[in-house]
């Protein structure tokens, strides 16, 4: 069937105009009765005005003007012919190899992974490939480390397979903690069997015989999910003992982690299997030499062991030639904050930040600006918004004071503060510091106090300089990942957004309107009709008058929580 | 269910490579599309096709990525593109097997994503 998609990317045509005239049009062909149009809601492309699309031809047009609509039936449409000219050069951005099946196959159903080439890499790497051979395609693909680190994968598998042991381990690590990003419990929800299979491989290749699936509690039909898929695989004889008929053997269980954001650093996920406080401990020995219970571990990240069966059913040729110089592969990013279409993207490394903003996310929620990026969670860090065209990889991001992290992407807008944000984040840390080493336990708390102080306008401008002072110590003395990321959310938000710091301070300002301590309302008498809306809205009766006099706000007794500035109908409230 | 052996695994991937596409509606059911009330969505469906015994499968799947526009329910059906409706609710569950799956019709402003026509004309 022939189909033809219509899509106003701006919004302009709002009476929905030009599919009555496509109609039309279609209709003096004559050829009305052979196609089916239909105005969609998302067509892949956004602000390019009117945009449609012709299927099978796969034509794609945009800014289109109503003069034009003839014309394109008639050749396009009829003829089949494709306007060179007009035709729109928008291509989809966005590459799946991690989310290949999510979305796609039944994840409760072993047989809808094995009918889409499922534990193919696994036969590959068992009975086609010398265990060096494997390790040279990882090599060669370039694959490094989803969680954050970016450690290239083969590396750590070489260590693991050359540390001589009684025996070894694989982990995989789910325990996602970071605020805003889920891209693992999607990829567990919707394709647990990808992953079991890069276990699986992992295991074989580094000569262990036991898995051990890491999942965080609060993730409960990620775990169901997975001890189906756990369950099924036994079954099918592709866990357990001479798997596929050769001699390897394996076997999977799962933890589940309780809630502890530190839990997802290796070394105190070690810790919480071995059963006992989620601890981390310094490194090295790293877990590839001396990991679970005094063995060498092998310890992924969800997303990088989804990664692994591609590469050997496609080849770690074909998969290095996906990305940057330095990045191979996609990333999954979770975009959140103030974007249109919140939800996962997968797209290639060396991607700008602008393209999966405005290509794929489909720009800004609201009608304010960007102000900035947050990338990596309560470990990374912001960009601004001059950065944007800077191409997405381990080392870019870090240059900019950021890190890829485990992919959460949260966009901030201009009524966004960003001491507030910082705040947030350091908030966060002070909750998860799991309190082993001092600089992490004390100085999470001490920045704390700072930014609470900065943002209530009771600091000094000599405060900014001992908050970065702190930070730089935390960062260099801490033990763990954790102690020695959790400053950066407030350097790059220092380093970018400074003169942000300088009003709380020095003016006693929030422009974003979200530090409340420094917030005041006051009613503008000149714009007050006297409506009572306010005084009727107000939780704390803070608002006092009638409707002959008008009405003032009482400073004292305002708890600032904003309700008359948001039901003010004439603009009469002033914040500030 | 006897263990699966490389020769086994040949069989599915030959089965893979002829890639045949049966009629079907995937709705996601991952916590994004759970949340946003998939399962409702899922059982309606699962009845209506029931009930009218119109032989085409209901499967669940897993989160394509699109959450703002969830619960997602895609439909392939003979002779029409994949079509990904998004923000389904009861109702217009009805319509999509109402008026999609059994009249062929695409339906205006719900449509989140038209993959490549399906079938053998092309």
């Amino acid at each position: 069937m022939k189909v033809i998609l219509l899509k106003d990317t701006d919004g302009k045509d709002r009476e929905g105009l030009f599919h009555d005239k496509v109609l039309d049009a279609l209709q003096k062909e004559g050829i009305s009765d052979k196609w089916k149009l239909v105005r969609v809601v998302d067509i892949g492309i956004y602000n390019r005005g009117v945009a449609l699309k012709i299927l099978p031809a796969g034509f794609t047009y945009t800014d289109l003007t109503e003069e034009d609509i003839p014309g394109i039936v008639r050749k396009s449409i009829k003829e089949g012919k494709e306007i060179k000219e007009k035709i729109s050069s928008v291509k989809d951005k966005q590459v799946k190899i991690v989310l290949r099946n999510c979305g796609v196959i039944d994840p409760e159903n072993i047989e809808s992974y094995l009918e889409t080439g499922g534990y193919q890499g696994l036969k590959k790497v068992l009975f086609e490939y010398k265990p060096e051979e494997s390790i040279e395609e990882l090599k060669i693909s370039g694959l490094r480390g989803r969680g954050g680190g970016g450690f290239p994968l083969w590396m750590k598998w070489n260590f693991a397979r050359k540390t001589r042991s009684d025996e070894k381990y694989v982990i995989c690590n789910g325990d996602e903690g970071d605020p805003g990003a889920y891209m693992d419990r999607s990829v567990l929800e919707g394709d647990p069997h990808s992953v079991l299979e890069g276990m699986l491989v992992a295991g074989y290749l580094v000569g262990a015989q036991k898995g051990y699936f890491y999942i965080r509690a609060e993730y409960p039909l990620a775990i169901s999910r997975v001890q189906k898929a756990v369950d099924d695989a036994q079954e099918y004889g592709l866990l357990g003992n001479n798997i596929l008929g050769s001699d390897f053997s394996f076997s999977i269980e799962i933890r589940l982690g309780a809630g502890a954001f530190v839990c997802g650093e290796e070394t105190a996920l070690i810790a919480s299997i071995e059963g006992k406080r989620g601890y981390p401990s310094p490194r090295p020995p790293y877990p590839s030499v001396k990991g679970l219970w005094g063995r060498p571990t092998v310890i992924n990240n969800v997303e990088t062991l989804a990664n692994v069966p591609v590469i050997f059913t496609k080849g770690g040729k074909w998969f290095s030639k996906i990305g940057s110089p330095t990045s191979k592969g996609t990333k999954v990013f979770a975009l959140t904050g103030k974007i249109k279409n919140s939800g996962l993207v997968e797209v290639p490394m060396g991607i700008t930040l602008r393209e999966i903003i405005y290509d794929i996310g489909g720009g800004m929620l609201n009608s304010y600006d960007i102000k900035a990026v947050q990338t990596g969670g309560p470990s990374g860090g912001v960009i601004s918004k001059e950065h944007l065209d800077t191409p997405v990889d381990y080392e870019n991001l870090q240059k900019l004071g950021s890190i890829m992290g485990s992919g959460g992407m949260i966009v901030i807008d201009e009524s966004d503060c960003m001491v507030d944000l910082a705040k947030f984040y350091m908030n966060f840390c002070v909750d998860e510091s799991c309190g082993k080493c001092a600089p992490c336990r004390i100085g999470t708390t001490q920045m704390l106090e700072y930014l609470d102080s900065i943002s209530k306008g009771k600091a000094s401008q000599e405060d900014i300089a001992k908050l970065k002072k702190i930070a730089t110590a935390v960062k260099k003395a801490s033990l763990c990942g954790l102690g020695q990321t959790a400053p950066n959310p407030v350097l790059s938000t220092l380093r970018y957004f400074e003169e942000e710091y300088l009003e709380h301070i020095r003016d006693k300002k929030c422009r974003a309107g979200k530090c409340k301590e420094l917030l005041e309302y006051t009613i503008i008498q000149e714009k007050c009709r006297r409506c009572s809306l306010c005084f009727r809205n107000c939780p704390v009766s803070a608002i006092s008058g009638n409707n002959k006099e008008g009405f003032v706000i009482d400073n004292e007794k305002c708890i600032k929580c904003g309700n008359c500035f948001e039901v003010c109908k004439f603009e009469a409230i002033s914040r500030g | 269910m006897p263990k699966l052996t490389k020769d086994n695994l040949e069989a599915y991937a030959k089965k893979a490579a002829a890639h045949k596409v049966k009629d079907v509606i995937r709705v996601g059911m991952s916590t994004c599309g759970i949340a946003a009330g998939a399962e409702e969505v899922y059982e309606v469906l699962k009845n209506e096709v029931r009930q009218r015994n119109l032989g085409i499968e209901i499967q669940k799947c897993g989160c394509s990525g699109k959450c703002y526009a969830e619960p997602l329910v895609e439909v392939i059906v003979k002779d029409l593109p994949a079509v990904v409706y998004g923000k389904v609710d009861k109702t217009f569950a009805l319509a999509i097997v109402d008026r999609h799956v059994i009249n062929g019709e695409l339906l205006n402003d719900h449509i989140f994503d038209v993959q490549e026509a399906n079938g053998d004309e092309k």
